[in-house]
């Protein structure tokens, strides 16, 4: 059985932890860089500025999700826990960005701080190296339900042995949700519920900020 | 794709029953497989697009493309691929298409001469238009993982038959060398000014490739009872990640060692029943080295390791496919490829590659290594 250890949340305007019950409103700070990132990483994340947008809110989500499964890590020290990120439109905002600029370049020069965010798996990348994750790391997108594709691929890595647990997610249009997934026999330890509590969450195919009040419920135990 | 197992076994053997590649030799495994065994390389002076800003002027690619015409560079590929070598899909096959870049050119055309849409780029509708040229039902699923993107997927959709989700899938792959990726290549300094030289002491960079690839994969119980021709087998993988660099590999190995490790565990077999490494070989200097570091790690005796990257280029999220469709073809050839472009050894990997084709005299498994961008690792074993 794959358990829910802990999921990790944030939009444009709030952040939080589902089991820990947080929800906490962040639109009216100055500062959104600066202020999320002391409030939200618990180390010093390195070069954290040069990061695109996608990436800031993965990891964003990734630090909220490992607080809440009670996961603590120190850079440099690794842990065998894979990444599955999903999403609509892939690296396509910073394809455009990378482009633009070699354009304007003359074509002639372009910048490789901004091409290496032009793979849809560079965000999961930035998290595996900050949170120093070395499990398996792959980018998923479907037709419909890229996060329920991302979830399916994460519980299966978990229950064949791939990995002994998985951070599963996604992050569009300005916001980011991860999933905490590990197998019973790997801990019993901060579950908070059975994944197929929230593949049925997730089957309503609802709106990002609904399927946030839903898994706030599940913790109530009113789902 | 949900997660509904059609069978509890996990002894499911997942085979490899029809494949096909396009690359740099043109269309079909055997193009393929003559040049790299006959030492030959497909890197050329490229002429798709204006090089004299770059680090190099030199790529693999496939003669007969057009570039920002109506059809992306890798749907022509694909039509290519299936126009000559029509795969017999079964209609319920599930499908996993791995890229990097997909339809990267249609962005560059928005740019470029102000036609379609960017968001055309998007991977979702390429997935769509594969899915319907290769006429099966299922909508299918992206698996991009940088380099190694279809490595990952190989492994997703043998684990997928291993722990009886589906019985059948349809890998697909492909990525192309456009002005967007090889300029971004040579701003990372990655490239050799002429042809990548894996292994070879003077080594200096990679040279860009393109492919498009499929493997059609099945349970071993399905396969026999469609009376299928058994290519070759699955046995295990590994995924990993070095959690280290975004673009340089890790200094201990660790990552693909881990990566290595898993697989061999997976396909439950030891070092010693590997016969030779299909390495990703791009080239480069701390690539070559970190790949070579995490081979004398694992494997005690020196085995044959080979890559075809000096013949084919980097053929990105195509590379892990076509090297496992490589690697099968080897296993059954009892040969093992040279290393194209080797002249001189670099001393780690001394004794280990060769510019000369070798013949196997035993062919129980090979392993196939690749590593991407942001550290991340597949190690595939096949057999």
């Amino acid at each position: 059985m794959i358990n829910i250890h802990g999921i990790g949340w944030i939009t444009k305007e709030e952040y939080g932890c589902i089991a820990r019950g947080e929800k906490i409103p962040y639109k009216n700070v100055v500062e959104f860089d600066s202020f999320l990132r002391k409030r939200i990483f618990p180390c010093p994340f390195k070069n954290f500025g040069r990061l695109d947008r996608i990436s800031k809110l993965t990891c964003y989500a990734i630090a909220l999700a490992m607080k809440d499964a009670g996961i603590s890590y120190i850079p440099q020290k690794r842990q065998d826990i894979g990444i599955v990120g999903a999403g609509d439109s892939g690296s396509l905002q910073s394809d455009i960005d990378y482009f633009k600029d070699y354009l304007d370049c003359g074509r002639t020069l372009s910048r490789g701080n901004l091409f290496i965010y032009t793979l849809p798996s560079s965000p999961l990348g930035e998290a595996a190296i900050h949170f120093g994750l070395q499990g398996p790391l792959l980018y998923t997108a479907a037709p419909e339900e890229p996060l329920r594709t991302a979830m399916t691929i994460a519980s299966e890595m978990v229950l064949s042995g791939e990995t002994p647990a998985i951070l599963a997610g996604m992050t569009e249009d300005g916001a980011a949700v991860y999933f905490v997934l590990m197998k019973d026999s790997v801990s019993n330890k901060n579950i908070l519920c059975d994944e197929k509590d929230i593949r049925a969450i997730l089957n309503k195919g609802m709106t990002f900020k609904k399927m946030i009040k839903e898994l706030l419920n599940l913790r109530k135990g009113n789902n | 794709m949900e997660s509904r197992r059609i069978s509890s076994s996990n002894k499911i053997k997942a085979v490899v029953v029809a494949c096909d590649v396009v690359t740099a030799f043109g269309p079909g495994v055997d193009a393929c497989w003559k040049g790299i065994i006959s030492g030959e390389t497909a890197i050329s002076e490229l002429k798709r697009f204006n090089t004299q800003a770059f680090q190099s002027g030199h790529a693999a690619t496939i003669e007969g493309l057009k570039y920002l015409q109506k059809d992306s560079l890798v749907m022509q590929m694909f039509r290519l691929m299936f126009k000559k070598n029509p795969p017999s899909v079964p209609k319920d096959a599930k499908l996993i298409l791995a890229t990097t870049k997909g339809e990267i050119d249609l962005l560059e055309k928005k740019f470029l001469r102000g036609k379609g849409n960017a968001s055309n780029a998007n991977l979702r509708y390429l997935l769509k238009k594969v899915s319907a040229l290769a006429g099966i039902q299922d909508s299918g699923i992206i698996i991009s993982a940088a380099c190694s993107s279809s490595s990952a997927a190989l492994a997703r959709g043998a684990s997928m038959i291993r722990n009886g989700y589906s019985d059948c899938l349809l890998i697909t792959a492909c990525d192309s060398v456009t002005e967007f990726v090889y300029s971004g290549f040579s701003s990372l300094m990655a490239l050799d000014k002429i042809a990548a030289r894996p292994f070879d002491k003077d080594r200096r960079g990679l040279s860009l490739g393109e492919a498009a690839s499929y493997a059609l994969l099945m349970s071993e119980a399905r396969a026999k009872k469609e009376k299928r021709e058994i290519m070759g087998e699955i046995k295990g993988w590994g995924l990993s990640d070095d959690a280290n660099h975004m673009t340089g590999p890790s200094r201990t190995s660790d990552g693909l060692i881990m990566a290595i490790s898993k697989a061999l565990k997976s396909a439950a077999v030891v070092a010693s029943d590997i016969c030779f490494i299909s390495a990703h070989g791009t080239g480069t200097l701390y690539n070559d080295e970190m790949e070579m570091r995490a081979f004398h790690s694992v494997f005690k005796k020196r085995i044959p390791v080979y890559s075809v990257k000096g013949a084919i280029g980097h053929t990105i999220g195509s590379a892990g496919l076509v090297e496992a469709i490589i690697a099968l073809r080897a296993l059954k050839e009892k040969t093992v490829p040279p290393t194209v472009n080797l002249k001189t050894a670099d001393d780690d990997a001394w004794g280990w590659v060769s510019d000369k084709k070798k013949t196997l005299t035993r062919n129980n498994a090979a392993l196939i290594t690749n590593a991407g961008f942001s550290g991340i690792n597949t190690a595939l074993v096949v057999g």
